[in-house]
């Protein structure tokens, strides 16, 4: 892996920032306490859930990834259920970030 | 809240290990200040997304602020301009929940409301760049690959905190089919923003379903 370079980051940054600022400000500076289109409110309400669901199955599935035999490849996919258990029983981000981190490195330790 | 903090420390030292600065940490604390985005930075540049994918998935994610900030402005009517903005400025997913309550429960101001976001931003900003210089330090002895899966367990566990609508579950399995199926014919850098638009596509259309055939069985 490459380390980010200066450039990188401040476009990353610097755009990030501007559009975050912005969905932050504008709508409670344009709409003046009127609602968004139902219809686009609907939509940005499915954003949260498909987009952390893209993120996990980004980290969690590559096609080909049982080619080289079942356990290793599962090994990732083992820890994430015990994080899914984890966050249903907890619903704290500390405690996902410690029992996946732990369950992951228990796993790859005993292969 | 706890927690909260908890999280920066894990977020500042994956920061560090893909060559993030403890400087250029707190400029992101400052002034982007978003738990999800600063997680997702450094893992798809770990994941090798371009920096166009980074940038468009990472704001998309961000657009439920927009929600965030339409459901305060009615209560903001009254303070100042610029009290409004900074108040709006620093609004997260954790500080929404507590001060929407307590406008609702009345008694609550402005300028209340603005101090316990600030007081959130300064422990996140904190926490993270201390998390950024325990990075540094110890980067050879961090193993980045069981280290990344903090990031992995974080979006989980946002992933299955979301409210189980029937909607909601078509919108996360077909952003999951849509990031393999983009892997599978090698679109792997847009994979996440290109799934996620998929997934959410699916849900609107599914729930147009849903409102036809409810509406022909009330005939």
């Amino acid at each position: 892996m490459q380390p980010i370079d200066w450039s990188q980051f401040w476009i990353i940054f610097g755009v990030c920032a501007v559009a975050m600022l912005a969905c932050r400000v504008l709508p409670l500076f344009l709409l003046k306490g009127r609602s968004l289109p139902p219809r686009v409110e609907e939509a940005l309400g499915y954003i949260p859930p498909a987009a952390f669901a893209a993120l996990v199955a980004n980290d969690l599935l590559t096609p080909g990834m049982f080619d080289a035999g079942i356990w290793p490849a599962a090994a990732p996919l083992v820890a994430a259920l015990v994080v899914v258990v984890v966050a249903r029983l907890t619903k704290s981000l500390l405690w996902c970030a410690i029992a996946g981190v732990v369950a992951f490195a228990l796993l790859l330790m005993l292969v | 809240m706890l927690g909260y903090v908890a999280i920066g420390l894990p977020c500042g030292i994956l920061s560090a290990s893909i060559g993030l600065n403890a400087f250029q940490v707190f400029l992101m604390c400052a002034l982007f200040y978003s738990g999800a985005g600063q997680f997702m930075i450094p893992n798809m540049w770990l994941a090798g997304s371009p920096v166009a994918s980074i940038i468009a998935s990472v704001s998309f994610v961000n657009t439920r602020q927009m929600l965030y900030s339409t459901a305060f402005a009615p209560w903001v009517e009254g303070a100042s301009k610029r009290l409004s903005f900074l108040f709006a400025a620093t609004v997260t997913d954790e500080s929404f929940g507590v001060n929407l309550q307590k406008f609702e429960q009345g008694g609550w101001s402005v300028a209340r409301a603005t101090l316990v976001n600030l007081w959130s931003q300064s422990s996140w900003t904190a926490s993270c760049v201390v998390g950024t210089l325990i990075g540094e330090a110890l980067a050879d002895f961090i193993p980045l690959n069981i280290a990344a899966f903090a990031m992995t367990s974080i979006f989980i566990c946002l992933l299955v905190t979301q409210k189980l609508t029937p909607e909601n579950i078509v919108a996360a399995l077909c952003a999951i089919v849509g990031v393999f199926v983009c892997k599978a014919v090698g679109l792997a850098g847009p994979a996440i923003f290109l799934g996620a638009i998929i997934g959410v596509a699916c849900a609107f259309v599914f729930a147009r379903v849903r409102e036809k055939v409810g509406s022909r069985a009330t005939d």
